[in-house]
């Protein structure tokens, strides 16, 4: 298991966001998390990447314990994201974008830097040629030196995952990496992603986009902040709590 | 302590509380209504002081009746302020710094010109002492006090029943929501850069005749001002009221053991210490 | 085109006192050279989000720092002065911790207050600041050298000037580096978007910290100058209506700009000492010139470049030749 959570709960006040959530992820899987709005995604994602500090529970990745780690920390552990909104640095250009985000390795230090040492110019040039890599993963190199917020949104979404991509991740969080997208972009983000998985990247992703779902070896199902279901796509989508999750039941009609 | 010095010490506590939120009600509108840090309000106080002098002692005008021209006059220039100086940068804080630091540099240099920006003495509004239950009391202050009062209820009064007061507050809250409600934002904006003006020339009239006119009276009183609001909340009308009443307190109270500066140290260590751990004040709503 | 524009300027400083021979000008341009260092060492906190103002409390601590270090221990102030802005450093990051917990406008009131609080503790520790201030500072030690000449700062302008000139020039020459850097990129990333910042890893806290202590470096090496070179300090020049004077000039210089303090401190320092024959009106110019500027260049004057011309993207192509 690459990734796992036991018992992850969070308490907003009164507002029980998420309840006893065991969930995980084993090495090379692309896991999908859905449910309905409300039901708790995004948080989960924070607090396996130390943006909310759980109340109770622990995450474990590849074995090591990393709960309430901030967020830097979780990062260099090997785990990027993607943020639903404001994903960007809005007013860098595409390439400083990816660049900026090649903090971790390799890692600049401060006299070096400030005194233009070979070893720095060394790191630089290796960090430029890694950004252009990326870059060209994800079909953004032509579009480099424009500036972040003029890209159309599509693209956008498509640079937070060259940011993520930044930290060499060895699991990569997604959150909603094809909303608003249209098919055409769908189809290209898919194609981009199994190049990522390729690499050994191992993806857990939050959508509600159905053609997503496809690219999923297992989805788990939240609602109310709680797991109702886990299993391959058709497993998921005939069971009976994830139709009342998404449509009621007559009752509460 | 004995019951004199007690019974001083607080009608002082009572009279500069209420002068701090004068000034930090007038602040605190601005902040909220039209997300202005004015830090001109400084120079609106000490301007304020200076043109009841020039009313009172210079033209030999009636002393109350320069407190009510010295008001009216800021109050208009309020108008002015808000039309010509906040309203074109709207949203753009870098720019409203500058237009206010523009009209500290403005106000005065012509304070100056026109008073001349010595230390000036304003007689006081009612001198005199009362004796009450045997302990003298200066009645400068009280009324001083009495007068912060009533402007402060009124004004809070004016806030909850006037349908501009209404006005507001929804700006205050959400001005985007107000604006397509119909609130006319620039008639709320332009109504509380009056009263707010008004509101420090009041306090700057005042306190120039207990203490001294100086031209940097007003950055001790912005200083205290902004710790009033930041105590109380950003976006906390009332809560202004309490947290005046708390500073105004020390403020009093310490001098006694401590020194002036290590008072206003003191003050601001705990305004620093809220504002990490509670930025939304004591009072306030959400950070 | 921009090198030969450099180089014309620093030429023309080098030359000034001898084109311009009253010490009392001579003064002005050391105050503005020692103003445009504090200006722009404000400018590199900003640039991680952050907008201090209380960044004079620093050049303050700078300046009481080494003055009575050298004052009462005789030490040399060419020793004291880099002293003085470790100290005002060594305070940024104790301050730093609480008060970068903290951001926007939330830290620019922390700023505020923290820096009254400096001065009034300044003027609390009576026992070694003096009362109303401190006299009697060392003057910069001559420096001789052997066989050739020596030279002596007390009472005398020029070297003032030059010497001025040139701790100006390798300040403004670190600060522009780190700024161009891959530091100053992470900077203005965490200024940016702290959530991005955090998700690739970079310890956004701890970075605005090391923003904060670069800057008040340079604002001690400012703050201890000045006071080598006034011989004397009071506690007013570092309160709270200079601090916001400070990031007057930042932003009527242009905040997008490294120029922009440099050309918003030497405006706003030097024309109103020109006009100083209109005594009590000569401040009116100085608020016309802020009027003008607020209304007629939102990005400064500095800014005039990015607002007449179209962002062409230039300085995004230069970051990347740099990190080439």
């Amino acid at each position: 298991m690459l990734l796992e959570t036991r018992g992850l709960t969070k308490h907003f006040g009164g507002l029980a966001a998420v309840t006893q959530l065991d969930m995980h992820v084993d090495q090379g899987e692309v896991v999908g998390l859905i449910g309905p709005n409300g039901a708790g995604k995004s948080t989960v994602f924070n607090l396996i990447t130390g943006f909310i500090r759980p109340t109770a529970g622990t995450v474990l990745f590849d074995g090591e314990d990393i709960t309430g780690r901030k967020p830097h920390a979780v990062a260099a552990t090997g785990i990027g994201r993607t943020f639903q909104i404001a994903s960007l640095f809005p007013d860098f250009t595409v390439l400083e974008n990816v660049v900026a985000s090649f903090y971790l390795f390799p890692r600049c230090g401060f006299w070096e830097a400030l005194f233009n040492a070979p070893s720095y110019r060394r790191k630089e040039r290796e960090i430029m040629r890694q950004a252009r890599e990326v870059l060209q993963l994800v079909g953004l190199d032509e579009a480099r030196d424009m500036p972040a917020r003029n890209l159309p949104h599509g693209h956008q979404k498509v640079l937070n995952v060259a940011r993520a991509l930044a930290v060499k991740p060895r699991l990569l969080l997604l959150d909603e990496p094809v909303a608003g997208m249209t098919h055409d972009e769908i189809v290209f983000s898919l194609g981009v992603f199994e190049k990522v998985r390729a690499e050994g990247i191992t993806i857990l992703f939050v959508e509600h986009n159905l053609e997503f779902m496809s690219l999923c070896d297992r989805i788990i199902v939240l609602n109310f902040g709680q797991k109702i279901a886990e299993g391959t796509s058709d497993e998921v989508r005939r069971n009976e709590e994830v139709i009342q999750a998404y449509f009621g039941s007559e009752d509460a009609a | 302590m004995g019951i004199e010095l007690l019974g001083q010490v607080s009608i002082n506590a009572l009279m500069l509380s209420s002068m701090y939120i004068l000034m930090a009600l007038g602040f605190a509108l601005l902040l909220s209504i039209m997300g202005v840090v004015n830090f001109a309000h400084s120079v609106i106080y000490m301007a304020g002081g200076y043109i009841c002098y020039q009313f009172a002692v210079v033209f030999g005008v009636n002393q109350w009746l320069s407190l009510v021209v010295a008001t009216l006059i800021m109050a208009f220039l309020g108008f002015f302020l808000e039309r010509y100086c906040f309203r074109p940068f709207f949203g753009d804080p870098d720019r409203t710094i500058v237009i206010a630091l523009a009209l500290i540099v403005l106000l005065e240099s012509s304070v100056n010109i026109l008073v001349g920006s010595y230390v000036r003495s304003l007689p006081s509004f009612a001198p005199g002492v009362l004796r009450w239950r045997g302990v003298s009391l200066s009645v400068e202050r009280l009324v001083t006090f009495i007068i912060g009062a009533v402007l402060m209820f009124a004004l809070i009064l004016f806030i909850r029943k006037s349908k501009i007061g209404q006005q507001m507050l929804a700006v205050a809250q959400e001005s985007v929501g107000a604006a397509l409600q119909g609130i006319n934002i620039y008639r709320v904006s332009a109504v509380a850069t009056v009263i707010a003006c008004g509101l420090a020339a009041v306090a700057g009239s005042l306190m120039g005749a207990i203490n001294n006119l100086n031209p940097y009276m007003g950055d001790q009183m912005l200083v205290k001002a902004i710790e009033v609001v930041i105590l109380a909340g950003i976006g906390s009308i009332g809560g202004v009221l309490g947290a005046g009443l708390i500073l105004g307190t020390l403020d009093s109270f310490l001098p006694l053991l401590l020194s002036g500066s290590a008072t206003d140290a003191v003050g601001l260590a705990i305004v620093i210490l809220i504002l990490l751990f509670r930025p939304q004040g004591l009072f306030g709503h959400e950070a | 085109m921009k090198t030969a524009g450099l180089t014309t300027v620093i030429v023309l400083l080098f030359a000034l006192p001898l084109l311009v021979r009253q010490p009392y000008y001579i003064h002005t341009f050391i105050i503005t050279l020692i103003y445009v260092i504090l200006v722009s060492s404000l400018r590199l906190v900003a640039l991680s989000g952050q907008v201090s103002v209380g960044h004079a409390a620093f050049m303050g601590i700078g300046a009481y720092f080494s003055a009575i270090i050298s004052k009462e221990f005789g030490v040399t102030p060419w020793l004291t002065i880099p002293l003085g802005g470790l100290a005002s450093m060594a305070v940024a990051v104790l301050v730093g911790f609480p008060f970068t917990r903290v951001r926007a406008i939330y830290f620019s009131m922390v700023s505020l207050f923290g820096g009254i609080m400096i001065v009034n503790l300044i003027r609390v520790a009576k026992r070694w600041t003096g009362a109303a201030g401190l006299a009697g500072i060392p003057p910069l030690t001559p420096i001789e050298i052997p066989g050739l000449v020596t030279i002596t700062f007390l009472g005398q302008k020029v070297p003032h000037y030059y010497f001025t000139l040139l701790l100006t020039l390798v300040c403004l020459l670190c600060l522009h580096r780190l700024e161009h850097c891959r530091i100053g990129m992470t900077w203005k990333g965490v200024a940016q978007s702290h959530l991005v910042a955090s998700s690739v890893g970079i310890n956004e806290a701890g970075l605005r910290v090391l923003a904060l202590a670069v800057g008040c470096f340079f604002a001690g090496i400012a703050g201890a100058w000045y006071a080598h070179y006034n011989l004397v300090v009071t506690p007013n020049t570092f309160g709270f209506l200079p601090s916001i004077f400070l990031v007057m000039y930042m932003l009527v210089g242009g905040r997008d700009r490294f120029a922009g303090p440099i050309v918003g401190t030497a405006i706003l320092v030097m024309v109103p000492e020109f006009f100083r024959s209109l005594k009590e009106f000569a401040p009116l110019i100085l608020g016309g010139i802020m009027v003008l500027v607020v209304f007629l260049m939102p990005r400064g004057i500095a800014g005039l470049f990015d607002q007449i011309g179209a962002h062409r993207g230039a300085p995004a192509r230069k970051e990347a030749k740099n990190a080439a």
